[in-house]
């Protein structure tokens, strides 16, 4: 590592941690589109971080308050697809971690939801889908920072959801921009199986700017699930 | 312990307390790679919160509240048990894992890998990473809960992950690197 560099470990660390004001975030972010070593090395933050967090995965507890809804049959596909990817099959942890799944619909709020992390999976392009979702997203946002707790709040994109962060394509860049820029608790991750698919299909994928990508999106769902997170799918 | 003043604990802070002992639990394992010991702990953390109940000014604050108790806490078992001539050289002490990675089973294979190189750290550094990574405490709550200063924390937590960044991801053999990256999973829809 030499001196010179721009971002410094530490500062790296805050970046992940959200440990950063906004000035200082926003010029890590920029830094990361056009460096690349950059890049990986938040990204190797981010994996040691969630491994740490794996390691020490707690058994099942149920947890009070909030209205919650288990969606068993759900908890069970995605250990069976887990099954099938052959590396969280082996985890006893698994079924502990996955015990929650929201579904985002009408007259559920994303700020009923406890906690400080929330995972919302976007798999549609359906825009009244989408602009609730946003609403529902900004609303929680906006509440949880005037009572002065900070809330991160991820939106993981696949199939045609991946419409939503794809800057040849998204119905809502300027609200990303925007959410993103007064919000540093706010992330956006692509799943690069679906950006390959359509690379496959001869579409120039062009994401837009700050998004992230996860090898995919099932694999970052799970990987937030066994980090604590709650998962909302719309 | 006073009962007269546990009598006096408003329930909802016996409840708030209760309640975190799952998180508790998970620290105080993380900290000392021990169950038996992190169960001691736990509740010898529960009983000193439950005494000295009328200190937490602030119930937002429970969490770290009971973190620094529990820091406190492994720290006077240290103590206690002489290992250390000087408590001041505990933030460099590194556990002896008994579980490594080799004799784990295959179920538990990968989280045994990490805690494996999570106890090779200095326990300062282990409790810094295992405080913001586990239970979400932003670099001012461990500042507070372990009486560090913020660099201090700050420099540990980037050590510990740079540590475990050289181990897990970059090391050769056994890199975690290929595990992460390779997984072919297919989203249905």
């Amino acid at each position: 590592m030499s001196d010179e560099r721009k971002v410094s470990q530490e500062m790296q660390c805050a970046f992940v941690d959200g440990e950063l004001d906004r000035a200082e975030w926003a010029r890590v972010a920029a830094l990361l589109q056009q460096d690349e070593q950059l890049r990986a090395e938040v990204c190797d933050i981010r994996a040691v971080k969630d491994l740490v967090r794996h390691a020490y995965a707690p058994p099942a507890v149920a947890r009070p308050g909030a209205s919650r809804r288990t969606h068993w049959a759900a908890v069970a596909a995605l250990c069976a697809v887990s099954v099938a990817a052959g590396w969280f099959a082996r985890s006893a942890w698994l079924p502990g971690a996955v015990e929650v799944e929201h579904a985002l619909t009408a007259g559920t709020s994303l700020r009923e939801i406890a906690g400080d992390r929330i995972l919302v999976h976007v798999s549609s392009s359906r825009r009244e889908l989408i602009a609730t979702a946003l609403d529902e997203i900004e609303d929680a946002l906006r509440s949880a920072q005037q009572r002065g707790h900070r809330l991160n709040v991820e939106i993981v994109a696949n199939s045609t959801g991946l419409e939503l962060l794809r800057a040849d394509a998204s119905q809502f860049p300027e609200r990303l921009a925007a959410l993103r820029a007064t919000y540093p608790g706010f992330t956006l991750v692509a799943c690069s199986q679906t950006i390959a698919r359509l690379r496959e299909k001869g579409v120039a994928v062009q994401l837009l700017p700050g998004v992230q990508v996860a090898p995919s999106a099932l694999d970052q769902v799970v990987r937030r699930l066994q980090g604590g997170w709650a998962y909302v799918r719309t | 312990m006073g009962f007269t003043r546990l009598f006096g604990t408003s329930a909802r802070l016996k409840t708030g307390i209760e309640a975190q002992r799952g998180a508790l639990y998970r620290l105080a394992f993380a900290w000392c790679h021990d169950a038996a010991l992190a169960d001691d702990l736990v509740q010898e953390t529960q009983l000193r919160a439950l005494d000295r109940a009328a200190q937490l000014r602030d119930p937002a604050r429970l969490k770290s509240w009971l973190c620094s108790i529990l820091a406190n806490a492994l720290r006077d078992h240290y103590r206690r048990s002489r290992a250390f001539e000087n408590v001041d050289d505990l933030d460099e002490a590194v556990l002896a894992d008994p579980i490594t990675p080799e004799t784990a089973s295959d179920s538990a294979r990968l989280a045994a890998r990490v805690r494996a190189e999570v106890a090779r750290l200095p326990l300062g550094q282990r409790q810094v990473v295992t405080l913001v990574d586990l239970e979400g405490c932003s670099y001012a709550e461990v500042s507070a809960v372990l009486s560090v200063p913020i660099g201090t924390v700050m420099s540990r937590l980037c050590r510990a992950r740079v540590a475990l960044r050289a181990r897990l991801l970059d090391a050769a053999p056994g890199s975690l690197r290929p595990e992460l990256s390779s997984r072919k999973i297919r989203i249905v829809r």
